[in-house]
Formats: structure tokens, sequence, C-alpha cells
């Protein structure tokens, strides 16, 4: 049971560094291993026996594999498969896919370990080479948005550091079972760090940013599953500690607010996506317990709409309007759009059920507010104008982008139905009243256009400064 | 630079400032692992403080350097709690040794915020064609939508 975890951690680094010397083949290595993951993931979701590594004489150094972490690493498989399909014929460079293939094993490092050194050293490496990837193209811009990006992460993980030291001080281990025992300070300085990787509440404000203006296959690896590194820890905890579970509850709702607000008032598609990743977060912090299954949905359902919608036309939603996409990208767009706001039939729903199925009624009120949210936002996506085909368009260059949306899709409808037994009358008919309310309401009254929201807080100072009153609020709420 | 000069510094310190008449230094007293604890928390803060209030981006760069500056001395200090003798098996007990997992795990952190500075320091460069005065809100204020 060991070896095959401890190869499949080792593998993406080894062929990461192994395509440089075999150029031509290096998308086959980068989508086998996205293959072998996808293996790893569902064979850990359908027989889940919880397995974990312990370094010897260990100070805590620990690795658990459990179902939890096979629905988090089947969706990093997937979303870097789909990114490969995509890019298939697209000529990339040696360096994008040895990026690629190392985010995609420190991103399932991630997803498997259990303690807090590991994890910083497994955040680290995404935050480099998320940070090569988002630079590559080498225009200012992209190199200001990635260093903005680096700086901010690497100084939330400082704090988070600083956590860890306490954590160490007062347990003598770093796994994640001592945070139970953990000063006060030890976990609000752990949570500053993993809030800001994860994108929860105000600490997440880099994000819209930062995944907009990313190359398309790179914003559908970092909304898709990068993000997600940051919360799955989060995830982990709150399982795990009492002292961290309710500010953890508290902080998914604010979440899902402050990203489906965001989400409703933008006019691009990429930054709206992106906002309502933020929003996502907070589903899926809502109930650690059925957190894998929500990330997985969302996972496919992000990574489809931000590839189509990088090669829509225009960014702007008022372009879009006035001219139509291709049917099948209007298709794909609102089928992954309906899963993500919670359509009977489709993935989405049975996640957002199962999410609010055990939760106090009062949060599950502030979610199903949020859910009126993203149906809200996301008719923006569905209430465009689409138009056949041109017959003389050649079809030929776009099998790898069909492809990679076909897996995707393929992956949202297969996965639901997973769990019918949470099909009932009254769920199906409020999740349909939902989706009408936010149509009705975007149809009557928001199509004719919003404000733009101020994206001052948006700025590098801010987000350095916010930082600092999230610690205090967290210390505050941790100590109480 | 920083990393190692705070890394050597404060066992050096300790050694000869506070332990000039104590014969064979065993464990940091509590009042000095809280004095130094609070040097060390100063940093820290004066690190965070100097990335909001510095307004060119190598100098915002150079402020996270002195904040980690302060993280790696925490661990240090950490590692010193019990003792600050470095743990080599001689056959006899030299004394108080300090906590080798400390140390061992903040040398990785620091192998990677160097890596990651030398990075960010290769983007300000090809940033500082376009934007030679490299002050952050005017490279900010060109480069966002």
């Amino acid at each position: 049971m060991n070896t095959p975890t401890i190869v499949w951690i080792a593998l993406p680094l080894f062929i990461g560094f192994s395509s440089y010397l075999l150029p031509r083949s290096n998308r086959f290595f980068a989508l086998g291993m996205a293959c072998v993951s996808m293996a790893y993931g569902l064979w850990h979701i359908v027989a889940p026996t919880p397995l974990t590594i312990e370094l010897i004489d260990n100070f805590g150094v620990t690795l658990v594999v459990d179902g939890l972490s096979g629905y988090f690493v089947l969706t990093n498989a997937l979303v870097t498969a789909a990114v490969v399909l995509y890019c298939w014929q697209k000529n990339k460079s040696k360096f994008f896919y040895t990026q690629t293939v190392i985010l995609h094993g420190s991103v399932n490092a991630v997803f498997i370990c259990a303690d807090l050194i590991s994890l910083y050293v497994a955040l680290e490496v995404i935050g480099i080479a998320a940070f090569l990837l988002m630079a590559y193209p080498r225009s200012d811009r992209a190199i200001w948005v990635g260093l903005r990006y680096l700086f901010v992460s690497n100084t939330a993980m400082l704090f988070y550091l600083m956590g860890a030291a306490l954590v160490y001080q007062t347990t003598g281990v770093f796994a994640f079972t001592a945070v139970q025992n953990a000063p006060p300070a030890a976990i609000a300085l752990l949570m500053i760090g993993l809030f800001t990787k994860g994108g929860i509440f105000v600490s997440g404000l880099w994000l819209p940013l930062t995944h907009a203006e990313a190359d398309t296959p790179v914003s559908a690896m970092l909304s898709g599953a990068v993000v997600k590194t940051g919360v799955f820890p989060l995830v982990r905890l709150a399982l795990m500690a009492d002292n961290v579970a309710p500010a953890v509850q508290l902080f998914s709702m604010g979440t899902a607010f402050l990203g489906v607000t965001y989400a409703i008032f933008e006019k691009d598609t990429k930054r709206m996506l992106a906002s309502s990743t933020i929003s996502q977060m907070g589903f899926v912090l809502a109930n650690p317990a059925v957190a894998g299954f929500y990330a997985l949905t969302h996972g496919l359902a992000k990574a489809v709409l931000f590839l189509l919608a990088g090669n829509l036309p225009s960014r702007k939603f008022q372009m879009l309007q006035r001219t139509p996409m291709a049917r099948w990208q209007w298709l794909a767009v609102t089928i992954a759009a309906l899963s993500i706001s919670g359509m009977p039939l489709l993935s989405g729903f049975e996640a957002k059920a199962l999410t609010v199925q055990d939760l106090p009624p009062t949060i599950t009120w502030v979610m199903n507010l949020a859910a009126l949210g993203t149906a809200i936002a996301f008719a923006k996506f569905i209430f465009l104008p689409f138009q056949l085909p041109d017959k003389s368009e050649k079809r030929s260059a776009q099998v790898g982008f069909g492809c990679a949306i076909g897996l995707l899709l393929g992956g949202l409808v297969l996965a639901s139905g997973q769990h019918l037994e949470i099909y009932s009358l009254s769920k199906v008919l409020m999740a349909l009243a939902t989706l009408a309310t936010g149509w009705a309401i975007y149809g009557l009254w928001l199509r004719r256009g919003l404000p733009k929201l101020p994206t001052g807080i948006e700025r590098f100072e801010h987000l350095i400064g916010g930082m600092s009153l999230m610690l205090l609020l967290l210390l505050g709420m941790v100590a109480a | 630079m920083f990393e190692l000069c705070s890394l050597a510094s404060i066992p050096l310190f300790t050694d000869r400032l506070l332990f000039m008449t104590t014969p064979p230094p065993l464990t940091l007293p509590m009042t000095a692992q809280a004095i130094l604890a609070a040097w060390v928390f100063a940093t820290v803060l004066i690190g965070f403080v100097g990335i909001i209030w510095k307004r060119n981006l190598i100098m915002k760069i150079l402020s996270m350097d002195v904040m980690s500056t302060g993280v790696i001395a925490f661990y240090v200090l950490v590692a010193a709690r019990g003792g600050f003798l470095a743990p080599i098996v001689t056959g006899t007990q030299a004394g108080a040794y300090a906590d080798p997992v400390p140390q061992a795990v903040i040398l990785t952190a620091i192998v990677i915020g160097f890596s990651i500075q030398a990075l960010m320091l290769v983007g300000v460069m090809k940033l500082s064609r376009d934007n030679p005065t490299l002050e952050t809100s005017e490279i900010e204020q060109s480069n966002t939508p």
C-alpha cells in the first residue's frame, strides 16, 4: 500500500524534469501523469481504506490518504488532463509542460499531507510553479500579476510559519492533530496563511485579478485545482480540531456572500468566474464532511467555464450579448453554469444538497441565499445568444479543445449519479425555485446593467494591510 | 545574507552577553527568552509594516526579507529553549542541547525563501525596464485593467 503512494507522489517531479530531455513526448508524459493520478484518486474514493504513512522518529510528519483526499486528487487529475488536452495542438513549450506537471504533483502533495511542514513546502512549491506559469508570457502585466500573487502568498506563508513554530513549541510535533492543543495565536497565524492561499473572505481578494489575467489554461488550473490547496488543509483541520471548526464555518458564510456579490456586479467574464470561485470556496468549507464532492463538482465546472470564456470573442458580457457564440460552446457553458447554480440532475445539485443537509438552520438559509446569488450571477452566461456554426469553420484545430471540454463535462455528468439518496421532492422544488427566482431577478432588473464595484480594495497595499486586519479578527475569534 | 547572520547571531549573542559569568551555559533563563522573543516579534512587525510603508518595489521585497529574518530567528529561539549546544555525539554529554528539529525545518524554509526572493527580483528587473522608478503604485496603475 505504501509503495504505490510514494511512487505516485514522486512521479510528477521525475516526469517534470525528465520531460526536458524528451521534448517531443512531454505532452504524452503530462497526460499520462494526470491519468495515473486519476486512477489513484478513484481508487481511494471507491475503496476508502485510510492509509497513514509516518516518517520514522517523525515529529508528527505524516501523510494521510483517504476518501477526502481521493476526491481532491481526482479533481486535480481531471483538470490537469483537460488542460493538457486543451493545449495539445497549441505548440506549448517544454517549460509549460514541465511547470504544469510539477504544479500537478505539488497540488497532489497538499492533498495527502497531514502535517504543517510538508504542507508548507508543498504550498511554496505551488506558489513558485504557479508564478512561473503566470509570468511566462513575460509581458509587464503578466509579470506584475505574478509578482503580486507571489508576494501576497509568501507574506501569508511567513505568518503560517510563525504559527507552525508556535504549535511545535507547545506540543513538540508538527502533525495536524496537534493543532487541537495549540494556543489561539498559533491557530490564528496558521489560518491567515491558509485563508490567503485558499481565497477565503477578504484574504481572497487577490484572486479575481490573478485568475482573470492569467492565460486561459493557467486560469483553469488555478481556479479548478490550485486554489483548493488552501481550502483542503482547512477542511482537514476543521474535521480534526474543535477550536478551528467554528471560525471556519463562520468565514465560509462570509466568503460565499462576498464572492457572490462581486460575481453579480462583475461585467467581465473571467473576473466574474474568479469572483465566483471565492464564493464557491465558501461552499466547500461550509460542510467539511462533504467538502471533497463539492470541490470535485466545482473544479470540473469552473475549468470548463474558464477554458470556454478564454475562447469567446470578447471578455465583456455587454459585447457577448451582441456577438453570438457557437451553439456547442453555448451548450457546454450552460451545462457547467447550471451545475454550479445547482440544477437538479447535474452533480452541482447533489453537492449543494449534501452541503446544506446537516447544517444548522440559520447557516442553511445563508447558504441558500448565496446559492440564489450564484444563480443570478451565472444567468449572465446562460442567457447569452448563440448561433449555428459556419460550415466552413475548421473543425480539426479544435479537437483537443473539444476533448478537454468533453472530459470535464463527462466527469460532471458521471459524478451526478453518486448520491441518489439525496433527491427528494422538497429539495428539487427548492433548487428549481432558487434558479427561477435568480433568473427572474436577473431578467427583470439586473440585465439593464449595474454600477461598477470599486476595485480599490484589490490594490497591493490594501491586500497586505487587509491581512493584518484579518489576523486581528481571527485572533479575537479564536481566543473568544 | 540576512538569514545566515540571524541564524548564527542568537547563540553567540546569548553566549557572550548573558552568560559571561555563569560557566557552562546550559539553558536560557525565562526572562532572556522573553526579551529575545520580543525582539524577534518586533523584527517581524517592522518587516510587515515596511511591506506596506515602502513605495519602491525593491524596498518592499527587502522588507519581506526582514520579516522572514524575524520568522527564522523565532525558529532558532524555539530551538534554543532547552539549551543551545549543537547536538553532536561525542560520548560525553557536554550540556543541554538545542532542539535540532526546528532548525532543520527552518533550513528548508530559508532555501525556499531565498529562491522566491531571487525569482521576485528577476521579475523586478524585467519590470524596471519600463518603470525605472519602480514605484509600486505606478506599476500597479499601468498594469491593472
